[in-house]
């Protein structure tokens, strides 16, 4: 088209309705004129105009012709489609419901789970430049046999990947840590990202105020005392007042606010934003002031994660091997102060680059696997509920077939009506892909919290790439549902079509529908099955003893900070506050420990007559005062707890697990045994020779979910070293601790002493992050697997209702000739029984061969439970029945005569 | 477009139609209908008109300034559409022709030959 000829039509399309009046007026004079000749010839007058409008022919076509050369017949063809569907799906509301909640639900699921794992995985970080060349650094070592990637090395290990290699263009390290901000009563703990200067050059960004930190500023071993503050923090703690200059107390030191950041700057942070950036050289002070002055030179601290810039001539696998060889390098140096590191021969260290996203690093976890199972599920819903309303549209293109087949007769060309029926559907899809979004806001949203339990912003409206992935979805689903249908439906025998009546011929069972209605059968029933098997999953992880009771428990933290360096101040103000907590009214038992429920601590053991302990497992231990069995209701099963009997100068007494007696003196009474703890390079701590077993406790759930061993044995704070455990655990007497904790918090925090403060959460919290991501397998495939069916079953209905209405006429006169209702029933629910029977055959099959693949991400699950197939299988069947039966009834109470009389 | 039972004439005439139309016009302003009319009349009912391809005809000519039409009264009263060949038309009228005759002449110097040739 050229541009004069563009610039014309667009011309002649603006005044369309104008030329259409014009040429109308042109043909009338046409059919008048012919007439005329046909009155000389002697006919007359009616019968002239007749045999003239025969022969112009009907003006429609005349117009529709021309149509295609004034203008844009696309657009013109798809405005005149767009309204003419609309009409057409105002008139079937029932219809128009279904599909469009249908799609809704199956494009939300998609957009729901493409913005969780878009955010969680791919996203690239805010402001970074050429996101591509970026990238995080893994360590991989072997240890007995098992390689583990870690993300997170020392400090020293970063400046020497920054020393030897030479791939890369940019270095930068940062680390994430939740500290007390602020003084007093308005202490909160806040996220902080300790980073590099030179973290800041891999954005193209500027400060909103101020200025970044520079290299001058974080250097070793303790870097300049400067702060920049996140936007949002910026606004939320400060009012967005001017704040450069100011002091802001952050963990024990006190640094000055330099800058704010721009809104929605994370640096290299994965999980949550951070509210404030500080040099990472003023960490370890800030931290552990124990390795303040060696952090850069030891190796025994894995607290950074490496972010990296490839440069651009520099191939992936070739920045691998530069990594690997500066590893190898860093052991080596390592090596050197401690001969126990590894040989290369055993620990096969490795660099590797991946994701900057450590879920689609080299070793994501379990949820972003589980999450790309469920994107998986997703997808097959969609497709279930594509394969719905195709079937739907199947039906309303039926009932149009004599419509179809005048419009056809015409002059209506087939392009033009698949044209219409394309345009059905995408109207259908575009209202779905609206529903769809408004559900991923809330799904998303609540799946996000699923996952992190911390309120991050999560807004799908000015997401671009979750809108643009609901819009291919729609689009999608769009050609699954309209166009074989409106294909077939275009070919269908035109005069059959014309001759047939309202009756003849319209029962005819098609075996596309009913492959539809199999594919849905199927996939619903692999869903169903994968949520079966994860729902045992989650009852088993769900059924593990956990050997304590942890939901009245809350978890306090004290931080001294400025009693750091005053131990006797330290331990009588921890002394203190157990005292504090324990007279809180509704509090029923307290305890102080040294370690926390997965969160393990092991050191080495001797027992007489066993070689090596170590072999037998890990030994994990806490360290309490006499309280805890109370606090976490575990059970002595033999002997007694720690009381009053033990403290300061009594004999060293030790309570072990029931799996640690029976694997370190399998058939002998463990009371009374010794046990020797040895306490490497901790010099304040006792040299016992024996402590000795005073009771047995019941096995409990000290380290992650899926460790079989329970081997944990538990110290007397007050024996060992009463300086031991900063965190108090507090039972209440309800178990409605959310109610409670405010209290609580604020009765500790008035009894702290100077810019101490506590941080207290409900001990359930670590319980439930242990379990969440065989939750969230179960909830999700749960949730799709039934969303599925519900959406097959109504298919089902829909379909059969639609056969036994075309049916009515032979119902009627199977119920005339003696038929009873409930042979009219057997009738229909056979049928429907038989496809749902075909798709629960094919389904359980498809199920059996693919769960095996899912098998990694089941506890103790059999992928081929029977139970579960079993179950689905019927469940599917039931529904069939249902969805059939009620049209099957409806059809058995109607009057035989009146389906026999509606000819 | 398909058209069910429809013949496809104004593919095959496409080019000669317009000619046809450029030709009747070269004699004054006519409406659509004398067109055909005298279309017909003069091939002795051998080229009949499609009449929606003679108005396709007409508005494309009409598009591309080779004719002008005109709001007028017919013969019997009816507001009417007349045509009139600008100066445009008559030289493509006056290419038509010859390009015609050409391919004409040729056509028939192959359909006419008697006997085969090697070249």
């Amino acid at each position: 088209m050229t541009a004069r000829e563009t610039i014309g039509r667009m011309a002649a399309w603006l005044r369309r309705g104008r030329l259409a009046r014009q040429l109308e007026a042109e043909l009338e004079a046409h059919v008048e004129l012919l007439a005329r000749d046909f009155e000389h010839e002697g006919m007359p007058r009616d019968a002239a105009m007749a045999r003239a409008r025969r022969q112009v022919g009907h003006s429609l076509a005349h117009r529709e012709e021309s149509r295609d050369y004034w203008g844009f017949p696309r657009l013109d063809a798809f405005l005149q489609d767009a309204r003419y569907a609309v009409r057409g799906l105002a008139r079937s509301p029932g219809f128009t419901f279904t599909a469009v909640i249908t799609l809704g639900l199956g494009i939300g699921a998609n957009a729901a789970m493409f913005a969780v794992i878009d955010r969680l995985m791919f996203r690239p970080l805010p402001y970074l430049r050429d996101p591509a060349s970026v990238h995080g650094v893994y360590l991989e070592t072997t240890y007995q046999g098992k390689a583990r990637i870690g993300s997170t090395v020392p400090y020293t290990r970063y400046l020497d990947v920054r020393a030897v290699t030479h791939s890369f263009a940019q270095y930068a390290a940062s680390s994430g840590w939740r500290l007390a901000v602020g003084r007093g009563e308005g202490t909160r703990v806040r996220k902080v990202a300790g980073v590099s200067a030179s973290l800041f050059d891999f954005f193209d960004i500027t400060p909103e105020r101020g200025r970044f930190f520079t290299p001058a500023e974080d250097t070793t071993p303790l870097g300049a005392m400067v702060a920049v503050l996140s936007h949002a923090c910026w606004i939320n703690d400060f009012g967005g007042r001017d704040v450069l200059g100011q002091r802001l107390r952050v963990g024990k030191l006190d640094y000055t606010v330099i800058g704010v950041a721009r809104e929605g700057f994370v640096g290299a942070s994965d999980g949550g934003a951070p509210d404030l950036f500080v040099p990472i050289t003023t960490i370890p002070p800030n931290l552990q002031p124990s390795s303040a002055t060696d952090y850069f030179t030891n190796y025994n601290w894995d607290w950074v994660e490496i972010l990296v810039r490839r440069k651009p001539d520099v191939s992936i696998a070739a920045a691998d091997a530069d990594l690997t060889r500066a590893y190898q390098w860093s052991r080596a140096k390592y090596r050197v102060v401690n001969p126990r590191v590894l040989p290369d021969s055993l620990a096969r260290p490795r660099g590797i680059l991946g994701s900057v996203r450590s879920a689609n690093g080299p070793d994501p976890g379990l949820e972003s696997r589980v999450l790309l199972w469920v994107a998986g599920v997703a997808v097959i819903v969609l497709v279930v509920a594509c394969a719905n309303v195709a079937n739907l549209m199947f039906a309303r293109i039926l009932r149009r077939r004599r419509e179809i087949a005048v419009r056809l007769a015409l002059g209506v060309s087939r392009g033009r009506l698949v044209g219409q029926f394309i345009t059905e559907g995408l109207i259908l899809a575009g209202i779905g892909s609206v529903i769809g979004l408004v559900c991923a806001q809330s799904a998303g949203a609540a799946i996000r919290r699923m996952l992190l339990p911390e309120s991050t912003p999560f807004n799908i409206g000015t997401d671009w790439r979750t809108i643009g992935v609901a819009t291919a979805c729609a689009l999608a689903a769009t050609l699954l549902t309209s166009l074989a249908p409106a294909v077939l439906a275009t070919r269908a025998d035109l005069a059959g079509a014309l001759k047939a009546s309202a009756r003849e011929g319209t029962y005819r069972s098609s075996r596309l529908r009913a492959a539809l209605l199999i594919l849905q059968g199927t996939l619903s029933v692999v869903l169903l099955v994968g949520a079966a098997l994860f729902v045992r999953s989650l009852r088993n992880v769900l059924a593990i003893p956990l050997g304590y009771d942890a939901n009245p428990v809350l978890e306090v933290v004290l931080d001294l900070r400025n009693l750091e360096n005053d131990s006797v101040a330290q331990l009588d103000t921890r002394r203190r506050m157990l005292d504090v907590a324990r007279s809180i009214p509704g509090v029923e038992a307290v305890a102080r420990v040294g370690g926390m429920i997965f969160s393990t601590s092991t050191t080495t053991l001797n027992v007489a007559g066993i070689d090596s302990v170590e072999r037998l497992g890990r030994f994990n231990f806490q360290v309490t005062t006499p309280g805890y069995f109370d606090v976490m209701r575990t059970r002595i099963l033999r002997g007694r707890a720690f009381d009053s009997r033990d403290g300061p100068g009594t004999p060293p007494s030790v309570v072990v697990s029931e799996s640690m007696a029976r694997a370190l003196w399998p058939g002998k009474d463990p009371l009374g045994q010794c046990i020797q703890v040895i306490w490497n390079d901790v010099s304040r701590l006792p040299k016992w020779p024996c402590t000795m077993v005073i009771g047995v406790a019941e096995d409990a759930l000290y380290q992650s979910i899926t460790d079989e061993q329970r081997l944990t044995y538990y110290l007397d704070a007050d024996q060992l070293d009463p300086a031991w455990g900063r965190t108090l655990l507090v039972r209440l007497k309800t178990s409605n601790v959310d109610a409670e904790i405010e209290r609580v918090r604020r009765a500790l925090q008035a009894a702290m002493p100077g810019d101490g403060f506590v941080v207290v959460r409900p001990l359930r919290e670590l319980v439930d992050d242990q379990e969440r991501s065989w939750r969230l397998g179960a909830t999700l495939f749960t949730t799709f697997g039934v969303l599925a069916l519900v959406v097959a079953g109504v298919g089902l209905y829909g379909v059969i209702a639609y056969n036994v209405l075309q049916r009515m006429h032979e119902l009627g006169v199977r119920v005339a000739l003696g038929a009873v209702w409930t042979d009219i029933v057997r009738l229909v629910v056979t049928q429907s029984l038989a496809m749902a029977a075909a798709g629960v055959a094919i389904g359980l099959g498809i199920a059996l061969v693919a769960s095996r693949w899912i098998e990694p991400l089941l506890y103790k699950q059999s992928p081929r439970d029977p139970l579960a197939y079993a179950a689905i299988g019927a469940i599917m069947l039931l529904v069939a029945i249902i969805a059939s039966a009620v049209p099957a009834l409806r059809a058995a109470a109607a009057d035989p005569n009146r389906a026999l009389r509606a000819e | 477009m398909a058209r069910i039972g429809a013949n496809e004439p104004e593919e095959l005439l496409r080019g000669t139609l317009d000619a046809l139309v450029l030709k009747t016009l070269s004699w004054g302003p006519r409406h659509g209908y004398a067109i055909a009319r005298w279309i017909k009349h003069v091939s002795s009912d051998t080229l009949t008109v499609e009449d929606r391809a003679l108005y396709l005809a007409l508005h494309r000519l009409e598009d591309r300034g080779l004719v002008d039409g005109e709001w007028g009264l017919s013969e019997n009263n009816r507001r009417a559409k007349y045509y009139r060949l600008t100066s445009a038309g008559r030289a493509e009228l006056r290419a038509d022709a010859s390009r015609l005759a050409r391919y004409t002449a040729a056509l028939l110097a192959v359909l006419n030959s008697t006997r085969w040739e090697t070249p």
